[in-house]
């Protein structure tokens, strides 16, 4: 019954933590957009965490550049288990604009097991809530698969 | 066999009724109405009342990451003595006429329990051996002393208060102000008392770190402050204990300023004393939160020192002269 209650608020309560890539700021403003009154994903237990060992779901936005693989790696790996990573915007999957810049590093799948992609530049805050909420069900299920 | 019955209902105090069951739930329950109306009063739908239960089991299902920096023995136990202080403070507070352990312990005692949960936070942070701990440690030092001051002079009012219509002098007694109140009516009703109480008023969100005094655990500034090294398990804790310092700073007020509206059932008493707890946390924890924005660590000390601390003063003073 324990397991199962741990189960069940593991994926009504993800918290969230965003890491920007060196990007254009445009998806880090539509993240934001989501917590506001218009959208309000805190009705679904989402927050922002300041530190990477509060979060549950990491998000990334913005093309991975060679100067900051490092650090997305390293702050990506002080996310306790569960964790889930979501990418947000056509940057982190593709390149978008930046693609065959020497200053690039991604696409981020390139490193890490991506769990959900938001496609978009920008993607619209309704795709953002609903990647999120996909991740809160991964999340979910990869606490069941924990015990 | 009275002395086995006896230990199974210190026991239940303990664990139950005003001890960590009791604790737990109310805890949990005051700090998810504070974020459901600080959501509906920013125009959000907000989470559900429940959420941080939500929140708290699943830090327990988390992975507990022990920073390679820390200590780990008081990484790990540091939680666990803030929580314990707050539960033992909770069954000395008395709920209306009821009090678990009478004559056990005075305000004086609560206000030295009180400082051990900041403490024990103190203490985890320094041992997680991170810079952004270290800032927010030596804010919340500050904080602590800012409000210290002003919770002295209230409590000393208040014992003073009692005190002179008793005839004893000072009235240290959290049972015997009960007992006063529950006869001659809430020390709120009394003119030289409002002060104090809104100075005790504004200690609250201080005390418990919430908007705007929560300097130390700024998460947008110094990534949580004190706790950003936690997570899993002990992380879950301090949410736990910051929900309880909510309940316990609240039963504290209602203790001291509205112990008349009991009705002398337990259960009942029991009710109203949530009720009233629910009532001054939104007061001064979801109201002040939603209209004000983060204070600087010397807004902080100079706003509790001067105009919370005045506010104090003037009750202690007329208290002094009898009125």
């Amino acid at each position: 019954m324990f397991k199962k209650l741990i189960e069940e608020s593991t994926g009504k309560s993800p918290w969230l933590f965003h890491i920007n890539a060196v990007f254009c700021n445009g998806c880090d403003i539509e993240l934001v957009s989501v917590l506001t009154p218009r959208y309000d994903a805190e009705r679904l237990g989402f927050q922002l965490a300041g530190s990477p060992r509060h979060a549950d779901i990491v998000v990334v936005t913005g093309p991975i550049t060679r100067q900051s693989l490092n650090r997305v790696l390293r702050t990506i790996e002080q996310v306790p288990e569960p964790r889930c990573i979501v990418t947000m915007g056509s940057c982190p999957q593709s390149g978008n604009v930046f693609r065959g810049s020497y200053a690039i590093a991604g696409p981020l799948s390139k490193y890490v097991h991506v769990d959900v992609d938001v496609a978009g530049c920008t993607p619209k805050p309704e795709a953002v809530i609903d990647g999120l909420a996909l991740a809160a069900k991964i999340l979910r299920e990869k606490r069941r698969a924990m015990n | 066999m009275t002395m086995f019955l006896n230990a199974l209902l210190f026991l239940g105090y303990i664990l139950i009724y005003p001890g960590f069951l009791f604790c737990f739930v109310v805890g949990m329950l005051l700090s998810g109405i504070d974020r459901k109306l600080v959501a509906r009063m920013q125009k959000r739908v907000g989470p559900p009342i429940c959420q941080p239960f939500y929140d708290f089991f699943k830090l327990l299902g988390k992975e507990t990451i022990i920073p390679a920096a820390a200590n780990r023995t008081v990484y790990l136990l540091a939680p666990l003595l803030g929580l314990a202080a707050l539960v033992t403070i909770q069954v000395l507070i008395p709920v209306f006429r009821f009090t678990a352990f009478s004559g056990v312990a005075d305000v004086i005692v609560i206000l030295y329990l009180l400082l051990i949960p900041a403490l024990a936070t103190i203490m985890g942070a320094a041992a997680s051996g991170s810079p952004y701990a270290g800032v927010g440690l030596s804010r919340e030092m500050v904080t602590i002393l800012a409000c210290e001051l002003p919770l002295l002079m209230v409590l000393l009012a208040v014992a003073k208060s009692v005190g002179n219509a008793m005839g004893t002098g000072l009235c240290f007694s959290l049972s015997e102000i009960a007992a006063y109140q529950s006869a001659h009516g809430s020390l709120l009703l009394r003119p030289s008392m409002i002060p104090a109480a809104l100075a005790f008023l504004l200690v609250i969100p201080g005390e418990t770190g919430s908007h705007p005094f929560d300097a130390a655990e700024a998460e947008t500034e110094i990534c949580e402050g004190m706790l950003a090294e936690y997570s899993g398990k002990p992380l879950g804790v301090y949410k736990l204990s910051h929900a309880i310092k909510l309940l316990t700073m609240t039963s504290l007020f209602v203790a001291l300023f509205l112990g008349g509206l009991g009705t002398g059932v337990t259960a009942l008493d029991a009710l109203i004393h949530v009720a009233l707890c629910a009532a001054v946390t939104v007061v001064t924890v979801s109201f002040v939160h939603a209209i004000t924005a983060r204070l600087r660590i010397e807004q902080i000390f100079k706003f509790y020192w001067t105009v919370v601390a005045g506010l104090a003063l003037i009750s202690l003073v007329l208290a002094w002269f009898g009125l």
